[in-house]
């Protein structure tokens, strides 16, 4: 195992190989499909159970809110939004990493994406709907919270176009419903792998079933490698779309730290940073408990580590731009907002996201902590930790002091706004938890893809041209 | 809700008509034949039960069953058999009736909606309302609903087995008199409130004629006693004061909250800011010097406040007095010599002040008053009372008018019974109204003398610690559900008219005496009785009549009385004056802004009205300046142990209070009652513990310490300042003359433009224009709206979340140091912008901008997302987090109170029927009275009027307003007094610099200070 931990890059001109220990496509499919096909392992039970009784008390929140009221939660007048809209920015942040890999990755070819992009899309599924719980659950009458569709009704009655949160309504359903039929169509190649090598009738059904009679015939992997790539266009602008249009619920308000130009490019840049630590955070722990050193290489996370760097400093960036806007524009609103978010009430609150997201990534300055696994695991969580007091600190320290200081308050998290957080975790863990188990985490057929193997040419170096089609001639 | 008619021949007056013997007895056969004759489902089955029928009528079983979960609830109904008259559902009717409040009545005019009273008006033609009212009269409609009122009478404790009928009551007070008849009335005392009513009077007058022997005595926690023994001193009779203060340019007050809470506050107010509206930018303005230690209503309205302590405040009296005399050679005569001693310099910091004062008095003879609080002591009373003649002002800015009862109604009277209750004279000890267990002065131990009274009979509307003393405890009527009389401080009468027929069937107190008396006149009879007597003649019907209609008996006002000065009698008791020297910290008692002296602790409205400077609800603390407080370790919310010197403490927290005065504690009584139904239970402390004989007051020798424990505070405003901001914009009257549009330029910002063109509105266009120089902060307009609108209560927890759900409020700022701030306040209701903030974020389109300009709130539409609140720069915006109106029994726990704060059958009877209640997880907030505009409009149109005439809506904030602080009407109307208004030069909007372009504007606030005080 000694050559996972060897970084291949003493010659720059060749690239470090994406698959390590010797293994060939047999040993790819196995190490992949061994996964779900062996009897399940007593930790990832306990694992299963904890994220169950997470859950457990997500569905005991969500009666409590349900039937007594929203109440429940800490919000005031004037804090209108809390926990509820930082959960749901959060994770719907933590979602942007999964269609980043996978479609613009892709489009650049950087082919060290194919060891991570299943589990990363899958991720960005399950955060996408922990996100939607927030924005369900917070309004006040959600048994009518339909009426934000635009369903046609006697009255004529449509949704404001004008309100952002229309907005999210359908950049957030578009998002999650083409994130979902781009993982399936990945998903569909390793199923047959699955259906094939079934061992019992069940799983060659159930398997089979979602298969949709993949043979692997050339013109399936035509048809799919067409498929793959207009769903990889698609996706592109709606990683880009999604936190845009999330960051105008707060655009476009008159709030003194909401309204700002800068949020969308700053969200986006925050939802990568964010997406990529929840990958870097999982990915360690998956590859540690499977095994997968070979497919999931030191240079896959390093590569991660490097973006989480880049994403960092440009949110950095922003946080001093705000700032800089706030003195120069000669607003007194602003600057007080600004003011307050530094020194005010909520210092802690904004003290622990310039902690955590500005300072803590700048050690992967140095190649040996971007290649440490236990300081990028410190570090990939203590990014989510400060991207969560992001969104926190936008929403609540504006909210709690905005113009008219006699409508100043605070606002305390209740023992239900912990729970619904927490709750969400449990809701994503426990559809993680089933994922990996029941369907492969690395896409097989895509890592085969980028092995020298895969290439008809034998050792060309750094030129990976055929190694597609190659992949595809060797099923 | 479907309306189901109870089934036709069921007779509901539950008499039963039988047609044979058989239907009378209900034999079986009968059933059995009324059975065959008709037959339940008869058509059904006709045919025999085939196999395609039964599935038939299974198919539609089944199909049908789903159908009956979605039935509504059923509600039983009974329409009219005969209509009243004048009822028409939907119609409101308005009744002029009479409010006793402490030395005064307020007349009011009261809505009430199928002979349920549902809110209180101010009545135009009394000139203690002027169409205005204070928060206690808009509240008082709740006392009438509060379900923790007494339902029955009962002998001994309220209990279930101790329940007495009204006829077991009029029995037991019969005997009782009967057996008083037989020892000619020895033994009898009876003890009322500060009442002024007429006919109340009259019916002891007959009690001690009938009863010689029987006592009666007056108690009230807020006594006038010292201001009529102050005019007895000066002139010779025991005057009250009723002012006149629209006369007046310069205004004094001596430790007197004459705007709030004392002598005839609403009246007060209306002249105070009569002197202070600016028409003109070369208007003229009244100037008000207020001197005082605890900062109340009228100290914050002052151009000009010394904050000195209480203790100080008579010597300033006598040193103002003695600086005329001396310097500006106002005839005292003999006082001169008196208060010879009081330099201006004696008292700290004040010199300066007393100078300048009484240059000013001195300066507009005839056109200034002189006014003392009612607390302090009789010689101070006597000297501002012969200042005030000798400056001329008697009869013109302060009337000297007779006395509705001359006789104490303060701790001399109160002595004087338990004086005589020890010494075992009183054998039935009856108290008409009020809670003498809980109010009075602690020394006298009220609670122990009751006991030794063989009967004592409690008549009053709660339970409460004198009723639980009470061997009989008989319920009283509310005064919206009383026949009854009452004279406001100028002496106009009122007849309190019944809205209601009383709930309770309950007891006013001329029944409980005419009881006693073994009468059987009603109190409407002893009522008219007492008119007759006084405007009798062939018109009394008329007269009458017209006293119903109008609220009031024309010409009853006491003419201002000729008084004569008796300078030697002043000179006397100014020189046998003992002013209260410096010793520890001195405590002050004043009526809690929410319970008053108890009375309405448990009224929720009451409660969750901020105090107007503290901004503090449900709770009342001690209030101590930031010195103190730093001198003490303190900060707001730590409990401390108050303890006199004199014996007594109070555990209770502290507040710090800017503009309190140092080494100055304010306390207010009222709050802390054991006895108390659901609202007021475990709310405040009860300071009534140090309130003494000796020292009802103000008492020193006082020193807190701390015990370490912490207390929640819930104030509706925790931050005080304005951060520089431009909300309020004010300037001095010299200033305003050179820039009248000097807050128009106070924000520069770019052209505010938009791509649209703007909506033209045809029609109406409702607008609002709030005066910031009449505003004095009273809170009036809160209640008016809460009564009106419907709004729910949140309970001290609500408040502590900020979940407040006011739709008005009023802000107060302080500005300058904050030992010795000065306030300024602003109502806030929604701006109803023209670009409103809020409409564009609503994802469902609930909030939309109407026709007729107002920001409609649609609540069958809204979901909760709460966006709007987020985006409105005002905050105005309210939102039901819980089932607030309905159904809080889920959830009392965040009201920290039972479900009895929003709801029970009889609470729900005061909802005003044309204001939706709001559902959980729906946003609530102002519409203008959207309900008053639109009934205003119907009107219209079915009077054939092209438009809603100005003044024909008026919203329920700017009716109640004490100060026409509000003013409401359509700004398209060019003659309208809103548009005029709008036009003036000091209209701004605030945060207008957003585009908002709102529709409630604000005009600057202004004040007249003294430039010789200008520059401390």
């Amino acid at each position: 195992m000694s050559t996972n931990t060897t970084l291949q890059d003493e010659n720059p001109a060749v690239r470090a190989p994406l698959v390590l220990g010797g293994k060939d496509f047999h040993g790819v499919t196995t190490a992949v499909s061994e996964i779900v096909e062996r009897p399940t392992p007593k930790p990832w039970i306990l694992g299963f159970l904890i994220s169950l009784a997470v859950l457990g008390i997500l569905g005991a929140t969500l009666a409590d809110l349900v039937g007594v009221g929203i109440g429940e939660w800490g919000l005031n007048h004037p804090v209108g939004w809390a926990w509820d809209i930082t959960g749901f920015v959060f994770w719907i942040g933590i979602g942007h990493a999964g269609t980043l890999i996978s479609a613009i990755l892709f489009l650049f070819r950087q082919k060290w994406r194919t060891s991570i992009n299943r589990a990363a899309e899958a991720m960005t599924i399950f955060a996408v709907f922990a996100a939607l719980l927030f924005p369900g659950f917070h309004v006040g009458r959600i048994w009518l919270a339909y009426w934000m569709f635009p369903l046609p009704n006697q009255m004529n009655m449509w949704p404001n176009f004008r309100s952002p949160l229309l907005w999210d309504v359908f950049a957030v359903s578009t998002y999650g419903t083409v994130s979902i039929l781009f993982w399936y169509v990945g998903l569909v190649p390793d199923l047959a792998t699955l259906r094939d090598r079934a061992s019992t009738k069940l799983r060659q059904m159930v398997y089979g079933i979602f298969a949709l009679g993949w043979r692997g015939s050339h013109r399936h992997w035509v048809n799919y490698e067409r498929a793959y790539l207009m769903l990889a266009g698609l996706s592109t602008p709606l990683v880009l779309s999604v936190h845009t249009i999330v960051s105008f619920d707060f655009a476009v308000s008159v709030l003194p730290g909401w309204h700002t130009t800068i949020f969308p490019p700053y969200f986006v840049a925050g939802a990568i940073f964010s997406g990529f630590a929840m990958v870097v955070t999982l990915m360690v722990v998956a590859r540690a408990a499977y095994g997968l050193h070979d497919l999931l290489t030191i240079r896959h996370l390093e590569n991660m580590n490097k973006i989480i760097l880049a994403t960092g400093t440009m949110v950095g960036y922003a946080y001093g731009m705000e700032f800089f806007i706030a003195w120069y524009s000669g607003n007194d609103y602003e600057v007080y907002a600004f003011t307050n978010r530094a020194f005010g009430p909520y210092a802690w609150a904004y003290w622990t996201m310039i902690s955590c997201n500005v300072i803590g990534p700048q050690l992967f300055w140095f190649k040996k902590m971007r290649t440490s696994i236990p300081v990028m695991f410190v570090i990939s969580i203590t990014v989510n930790i400060g991207m969560w007091f992001e969104r926190f600190v936008i929403i609540s320290t504006s909210l709690h002091r905005d113009f008219l200081p006699s409508s100043w308050g605070y606002f305390q998290p209740t023992i239900i706004d912990i729970s619904m957080f927490l709750g969400s975790f449990g809701l994503f863990f426990t559809m993680f938890l089933l994922f990996v188990r029941y369907l492969p985490m690395i896409a097989i057929g895509e890592v085969k893809a980028v092995m020298p193997a895969a290439n008809p040419h034998g050792e060309h170096g750094e030129d990976e041209r055929h190694t597609a089609e190659a992949a595809h001639a060797h099923g | 809700m479907k309306r189901a008619p109870y089934t036709y021949g069921q007779d509901l007056s539950g008499k039963q008509y039988w047609r044979s013997l058989d239907e009378l007895a209900e034999t079986p056969e009968f059933k059995e034949a009324l059975e065959r004759e008709f037959p339940d489902g008869a058509s059904e089955l006709l045919d025999p039960v085939t196999r395609r029928a039964f599935m038939n009528l299974m198919g539609a079983t089944v199909g049908l069953a789903g159908l009956t979960a979605c039935r509504r609830p059923e509600e039983k109904i009974l329409p009219y058999s005969k209509r009243p008259e004048d009822v028409v559902e939907g119609m409101p009717l308005y009744y002029a009736t009479a409010m006793p409040f402490a030395g005064t009545a307020i007349g009011l005019l009261v809505e009430s909606h199928t002979g349920r009273p549902t809110k209180i008006e101010g009545n135009p033609r009394h000139a203690d309302s002027l169409g205005a009212a204070n928060v206690y009269a808009q509240s008082s409609v709740l006392d009438l609903y509060d379900p923790d009122r007494l339902t029955s009478s009962y002998e001994g404790k309220v209990s279930v087995e101790n329940k007495r009928t009204a006829e077991q009551v009029k029995a037991a007070l019969s005997a009782r008199g009967t057996a008083l008849k037989g020892k000619g009335g020895t033994g009898l005392a009876i003890l009322t409130e500060a009442h002024r009513s007429p006919t109340l009077a009259r019916q002891l007058d007959e009690v001690k004629k009938q009863l010689p022997g029987a006592k009666v005595y007056r108690w009230d926690a807020f006594s006038r006693d010292n201001v009529r023994e102050g005019s007895r001193i000066a002139f010779g009779r025991p005057l009250d004061v009723s002012l006149a203060l629209e006369n007046a340019k310069v205004i004094v007050s001596v430790g007197s909250d004459f705007m709030h809470t004392e002598g005839s506050p609403v009246k007060n107010a209306r002249a105070f800011a009569s002197g202070r509206k600016l028409a003109e930018a070369n208007a003229e303005m009244n100037r008000l010097y207020v001197v005082e230690s605890h900062y109340t209503v009228t100290g914050s309205n002052a151009d000009h406040r010394l904050r000195i302590p209480a203790r100080d405040v008579p010597a300033f009296a006598m040193a103002l007095a003695r600086e005329l005399a001396t310097a500006h050679g106002v005839n005292l005569g003999d006082v001169t010599g008196a208060v010879d001693a009081y330099k201006p310099e004696l008292v700290e910091k004040t010199g300066k002040w007393a100078r300048a004062v009484a240059k000013d008095l001195a300066a507009n003879r005839g056109t200034s008053a002189l006014i003392a609080g009612d607390s302090l002591p009789p010689a101070v009373h006597a000297v501002v009372a012969a200042v005030n003649h000798a400056l001329g002002n008697a009869g013109k800015t302060v009337n000297y008018v007779k006395a509705v009862d001359e006789s104490s109604d303060g701790v001399a009277s109160i002595s004087a019974l338990v004086q005589s209750l020890k010494a075992g004279e009183v054998d039935t000890l009856l108290i008409l109204g009020g809670n003498p267990v809980f109010t009075a002065p602690a020394d006298l131990d009220f609670a122990a003398a009751m006991d030794k009274a063989a009967v004592s009979i409690f008549h009053g509307l709660q339970e409460n610690e004198t009723a639980q003393k009470a061997k009989w405890v008989v319920h009283a009527s509310h005064y919206l559900e009383s026949w009854g009389d009452v004279r406001a401080l100028d002496g106009t009468a009122s007849v309190v008219q019944p809205l209601v027929a009383p709930l309770y069937a309950s007891f006013t107190e001329l029944d409980v005496l005419e009881g006693l008396l073994g009468g059987t006149r009603s109190s409407h009879e002893l009522v008219r009785a007492t008119w007759q007597a006084e405007k009798g003649g062939v018109d009394f019907e008329k007269n009458w009549r017209r006293a119903l209609h109008d609220g009031l008996f024309a010409g009853t006002a006491y003419a201002p009385e000729a008084v004569e000065a008796k300078p030697a009698d002043v000179a006397a008791a100014a020189r046998a004056l003992v002013v209260q020297k410096a010793d520890g910290l001195e405590v002050t008692f004043h009526p809690d802004s929410h319970a008053w002296d108890g009375k309405y602790a448990n009224n929720g409205w009451l409660q969750e009205m901020p105090d107007p400077m503290t901004k503090l609800t449900w709770d009342n603390a001690a209030f101590i300046s930031k010195a103190t407080a730093d001198a003490n370790g303190l900060r707001s919310g730590d409990v401390v142990t108050l303890s006199l010197k004199g014996g007594g403490s109070l555990t209770i927290p502290v507040l710090i209070a800017p503009g309190q005065a140092d080494d100055s504690v304010a306390l207010t009584v009222g709050q802390g009652r054991k006895v108390v139904g659901g609202v007021g239970k475990g709310v405040g402390f009860d300071a009534y513990g140090l309130r003494k004989t000796t020292g009802m007051s103000v008492v020193q020798g006082a020193s807190l310490s701390k015990t370490g424990g912490r207390h929640d505070l819930a104030q509706t405003q925790t931050h005080h300042v304005m951060e520089g901001r431009p909300l309020v914009r004010e300037t001095t009257l010299e200033k305003y003359r050179q820039t009248p549009n000097f807050a128009q330029t106070m924000v520069q910002h770019p052209p505010l433009l938009s791509l649209f063109d703007d909506f033209k509105y045809e029609g109406h266009k409702w607008g609002m224009v709030i005066d910031l120089t009449s505003c004095i902060g009273c809170n009036a307009c809160m209640v008016a709206c809460q009564a009106e609108n419907n709004i729910p209560l949140v309970g001290k927890k609500g408040v502590l979340m900020s979940r407040e759900m006011h739709w008005i409020r009023v802000d107060r700022y302080y500005e300058g140091d904050i030992g010795d701030p000065h306030a300024v306040f602003q109502p806030l209701p929604c701006q109803q912008c023209e670009n409103a903030p809020c409409e564009q974020v609503c994802p469902v389109a609930a909030t939309t901008h109407s026709s007729e300009g107002l920001n409609d709130m649609v609540y069958n539409r809204c979901i909760g997302t709460r966006y709007c609140a987020n985006n409105c720069p005002y905050k105005v915006r309210r939102f039901n987090f819980f089932n607030y109106s309905t159904d809080n029994i889920t959830n009392p726990k965040e009201l920290g109170k039972g479900p009895e704060v929003n709801w029970s059958t009889t609470r729900e009877m005061q909802f005003n029927p044309n204001v939706t209640v709001r559902a959980r997880g729906v946003m609530e907030k102002c519409t203008y009275c959207v309900q008053r505009i639109q009934e205003a409009k119907i009107a219209a149109k079915r009077e054939q009027q092209e438009r809603v005439k100005d003044g024909a809506v008026v919203t329920a904030c700017a009716q109640t307003c004490p100060t026409e602080a509000i003013i409401f009407g359509d700004l398209n109307d060019k003659g309208s007094r809103v548009a005029k208004h709008a036009a003036s030069p000091r209209d701004y909007g605030i945060l207008a610099e957003l585009n908002t372009r709102p529709r409630t504007t604000y005009q600057a606030k202004i004040r007249n200070p003294n430039k010789e005080l200008e520059q401390a």
